[in-house]
């Protein structure tokens, strides 16, 4: 094991008292960025970048990548508690997450999302630590038509599911797709569906949309049913933070699979965004308790936590040895990189194995460090649901409306949030499902991007998507997955005639 | 009070006056799907006739009386209407005054605003969160992170 | 009105030129905002920050600076927002070509007449990349495989600079193209690593990674003469050893992308030579050289009536092609 060996070595770069205390100042100030929404790693990464000019390119790194930890634990913390994901990739979370927030167990809402984000971050080291030149191998296998396979399978696992009204489903999805294609088209430079808005031209943020439809939309609901968050026990309980973390070895299978799912979708192009979201389709759709998701499943937790951290680990990957950033904030740091004389691609392996190996083994002690911090800040972030609802409210609409601002300074984003608060609060109440809607809008345009990259590729025929074995199998699995509920569906009548319609109700409840 | 299918219609309008207003627009990018790939206005095109489609079946079953939906007839009752009405207008009026006075005046006049008037706070502790509201986003944005909030076309003349 | 202000920006900076600092007549009075049209880690949003920490690291204005990213509609959201900012000198944007190119050839709401011209501070190169194991060792040998051949190009955005350069291959090696747009320089580099084009024409800074690594080499340059010597980049080869198209038949002698900064429209000769001064005084110091050699750029200042012939020139090429392609915005 030669790799072990470098690993060793790397160690013995990372685990040395100044490179602890950077790790602890980048984890801290990364919660903070990914607790506030509108401020994400990518803004903390591109503010400290100039800072780190002056250090050790391995000292920098490693205070970048500990900070890009702490903020992809504290994306996790808003949508929990007050159903504001401040990243694409945390919304799944909201999904159980708030639903336990709010019904009065925020600790163990909290500790499992960190719990199991560790665990899917740790998964993701180690295929970094082992794997690193066979993934590398796997992701230059992806060209457009395999891309489009992979949002496809995305949307399938996903989509697919029952539940709410089907054709309240499509109109959300298709809603979705229209909203990504705004602003300018890649494939044809051409700008589209501005609606006569100029400054449209730079498209809907996915913040700002969801800012609207989750935050405010939820806050609409909640002050009409008068919400009040069920009395959370008052004293600080720090064992419960403990609980949770210990009980998350028995949901073992779900922890495996979401990792499996993550570093899957972190090595080829779907990101931790579709990630998050396929895991908990999954999820959904094989638990035995799939039925109550979106009311505060456990199960609905880890899916997606586990998904999104080991993607987003492992996402580090493709940057390092290929040199294309998969998220925003790898992206930054690759900018760092360059900035610092390293230029990311196959040779940094080999030319700055100081380098990489000391950023691989701080990835290691990074995320125990991250971990260790954030589990201590449960309790604290916790007591945030005691403030009375009266005070919260308008702090969350201030949260929403910087949020919305900040990221592109733009005042029409602020408007538009507010519009999406409406949107939310209608679909809400009228059952139409939000899931599809945001998923669409985050990679519905990559999706139109790939399938069009394709068909330029191939002129125009379909043939492409089942020219080789990646590319087939993908597409088939994916439309396995869409069609697996409908053949379920048309077999339940003969299994069980029984009232399907008392189950309407219920099953309406947990449309989320 | 609103009844369940009014909100559905006025939902289903909004759907659909959107996908009309997709359809139109993708038309200008044109649609079409040859050789040559797949024009910028097909996709869109596409999804904006579904969301029409989809928002006249919903408007259908809005206008048809279905069994379904009567069992629950009012969807916002008055009192409901009220509470939405509470949250909702002075967070619409926070927004609009944004360009005026500034993200920092507009939030801790918010702030005091929905704690002070309806007396959920005294005016004292509710203008000490105003305060600590604006001066949280100042320290946290402006100084810590460098993003600039609006200042307000009121801060503006006198130059800042 | 434009002429004067052309005038005196480039009176001025001759006076600057000079060292007489006492000249600046206008001077910021709050902080001032870079606005870099294009994501964190882009070339241009590199350029912004770099121009930030020589101004912060040698105090070149008391105010503090900060980096924002627009990079909506390949970047058309930073130009909408400096058009926007009509008369505000503390807004200063950091662009490419496509201040110019982007109106021609798509339905955006500006035009960089908009925009009032600082300067053209960097020019990246592009070259002719190939996978590392294809056969074609010169672009010749390139052009006549692609002559029959149904070639794939991939190139960053559409009807943008790298399709535009595409299309001009084509023409001056009587070849026809499939051209796929992706988002970026590094995708596309990835792409051909991965086997899914044929060839692409990054700048220096998007493919050195790839050339190192061994998955692509370059094969021309589009340079009137060979890249200057610099560090080797492969154990044998180095920038200078590639090179110029000129020279492997494929006759396009000059193709490159200036980084262009502009101050939003209606700000005062004053102001924009305020501008012209700093930007200088960037340029000359020994982290801009470190820069421009670390992203394997060209240094070159053009300002003033250098700068506005340079668009012109550039605007006139473009919207020969883009009307030979059906491009142009009606």
């Amino acid at each position: 094991m030669d790799n072990l060996s470098e690993l060793f070595h790397g160690f013995t770069i990372a685990v040395t008292v100044p490179h602890l205390a950077l790790m602890v100042v980048g984890v801290l100030l990364g919660i903070l960025v990914g607790v506030l929404p509108g401020l994400g790693a990518p803004n903390g990464v591109s503010l400290l970048l100039p800072l780190t000019f002056g250090m050790q390119p391995v000292s920098a790194i490693i205070l970048l990548s500990s900070m890009y930890w702490g903020a992809l634990f504290g994306g996790s913390v808003t949508s929990i508690l007050f159903n504001i994901p401040g990243e694409p990739s945390s919304v799944a979370t909201t999904f159980d997450g708030y639903p336990m927030a709010r019904d009065g167990r925020p600790t163990t809402a909290l500790a499992t999302a960190f719990g199991s984000a560790a665990f899917g971050a740790l998964i993701g080291v180690i295929l970094i630590t082992f794997l690193a030149s066979w993934v590398a191998q796997v992701a230059l296998a992806f060209g457009p038509p395999e891309y489009f396979a992979v949002y496809f399978l995305a949307f399938a696992s996903f989509v697919g599911m029952g539940g709410a009204a089907p054709i309240k489903t499509v109109v959300a999805l298709a809603i979705g797709f229209a909203i990504a294609a705004i602003g300018i088209d890649t494939v044809s430079g051409s700008v589209r569906l501005t609606m006569g808005i100029d400054e449209l031209v730079k498209g809907v943020n996915f913040v700002v949309a969801v800012m609207g439809l989750f935050g405010i939309g939820e806050l609409l609901v909640a002050v009409e049913e008068e919400f009040h968050a069920r009395a959370v026990s008052s004293r600080i309980d720090w064992r419960e933070v403990f609980r949770a973390v210990g009980r998350l070895p028995r949901h073992g299978v779900a922890l495996l699979r979401s990792a499996a799912i993550g570093c899957w979708m972190g090595i080829t192009p779907g990101g931790p965004t579709a990630a998050s979201f396929m895991s908990y389709g999954i999820a959904r759709r094989f638990s035995r308790r799939g039925r109550y998701f979106g009311t505060g499943e456990v199960e609905g937790i880890i899916s997606p936590e586990t998904a999104d951290h080991a993607a987003g680990t492992s996402a580090l990957l493709p940057m390092l040895s290929l040199g294309i950033p998969g998220s925003a904030t790898a992206a930054v740091m690759m900018g760092g990189l360059m900035i610092w004389g390293l230029n990311p691609g196959p040779m940094l392996f080999v030319d700055q194995k100081d380098f990489v190996w000391g950023l691989i083994a701080s990835m290691y002690v990074g995320n125990i460090v991250a971990v260790a911090l954030v589990l201590l800040t449960v309790p604290v972030f916790a007591a945030l649901m005691r403030i009375p609802f009266v005070i919260i409210a308008p702090l969350i609409v201030i949260i929403c409306v910087v949020g919305a601002y900040s990221v592109s300074n733009s005042y029409l984003d602020v408007v538009m949030m507010l519009g999406f608060g409406i949107v939310g609060y209608l679909f809400k109440k009228l059952f139409y499902p939000l899931a599809p809607l945001v998923l669409a809008i985050v990679i519905g345009d990559k999706a139109e991007d790939a399938f069009r990259q394709s068909m330029l590729m191939s002129k125009g025929s379909l043939g492409i998507f089942f020219a080789n074995k990646l590319v087939t199998c993908l597409v088939v699995a994916g439309i396995a997955l869409l069609l697996l509920p409908l053949v379920l569906q048309l077999a339940r009548p003969f299994r069980k005639t029984a009232s399907p319609d008392a189950d309407t109700p219920a099953q309406e409840k947990v449309i989320i | 009070m609103i009844s369940r299918r009014a909100l559905e219609l006025a939902t289903a309008i909004l759907t659909g006056g959107f996908g009309v207003a997709v359809v139109v627009q993708s038309l200008d990018n044109g649609i079409g799907w040859s050789s040559a790939g797949v024009d910028s206005g097909t996709f869109p095109f596409l999804t904006g006739v579904i969301i029409v489609a989809g928002s006249l079946y919903n408007l259908a079953r809005g206008v048809v009386p279905g069994a379904r939906l009567a069992s629950v007839p009012i969807a916002i009752t008055s009192i409901e209407l009220r509470r939405l009405a509470g949250l909702f207008v002075p967070a619409a009026i926070f927004v609009a005054a944004i360009p005026l006075l500034g993200m920092y005046l507009a939030s801790a006049i918010y702030v005091f605003a929905v704690l002070a008037i309806p007396r959920h706070q005294s005016v004292l502790r509710s203008a000490i969160a105003a305060a600590a509201t604006a001066l949280a986003l100042y320290v946290v944005f402006e100084r810590m992170f460098q993003v600039s909030l609006p200042h307000g076309a009121f801060a503006a003349a006198f130059g800042f | 009105m434009r002429g004067t202000s052309l005038f005196l920006l480039s009176v001025s900076a001759a006076v600057l030129a000079g060292n007489a600092p006492a000249c600046a007549a206008w001077q910021p009075q709050k902080p001032i905002e870079f606005v870099a049209t294009a994501g964190p880690g882009g070339g241009t949003d590199n350029i912004a920050r770099a121009v930030q920490n020589i101004i912060t690291k040698y105090k070149l204005t008391d105010q503090p600076i900060v980096v924002v990213n627009k990079a909506g509609g390949s970047g058309a959201e930073g130009y909408v927002y400096g058009k926007a900012s009509a008369g505000d000198p503390y807004k200063v944007i950091f662009g490419t070509s496509n201040a110019w190119q982007q109106p021609l050839v798509s339905k955006v709401a500006f035009n960089y007449t908009d925009l009032t011209p600082i300067a053209a501070m960097a020019q990246d190169e592009f070259l002719l990349w190939v996978k590392q194991d294809s056969p074609y060792k010169t672009a010749g040998d390139y052009l006549k495989a692609a002559a029959s051949g149904d070639f794939k190009m991939g190139g960053a955005q559409s009807k943008d600079t790298d399709e535009v350069l595409t299309r001009m291959i084509e023409k001056a090696g009587h070849v026809k193209l499939t051209y796929i747009p992706f988002k970026s320089g590094a995708e596309t580099a990835v792409q051909l690593a991965g086997g899914h084009l044929d060839s692409h024409v990054n700048n220096p800074s998007e493919s050195i990674g790839q050339w190192r690594g061994g998955t692509q080499r370059p094969l021309c340059v589009f340079s009137p003469k060979r890249l200057p010597q610099g560090a080797k980049v492969t154990a044998t080869e180095g920038w200078s050893d590639v090179p110029t198209c000129v020279e492997q038949g494929l006759d396009i002698k000059q193709y490159e992308q200036p980084r262009t900064v502009w101050l939003p429209g209606k700000v005062t000769p004053d102001q924009a030579a305020y501008y012209v001064d700093l930007m200088k005084k960037v340029q000359a110091t020994p982290e801009w050289k470190d820069y421009i050699e670390k992203s394997s750029q060209i240094d070159t200042f053009l300002t003033g009536a250098e700068f506005d012939k340079f668009i012109k020139e550039d605007l006139e090429h473009l919207r020969q092609v883009a009307s030979e392609q059906g491009w142009l915005v009606k």
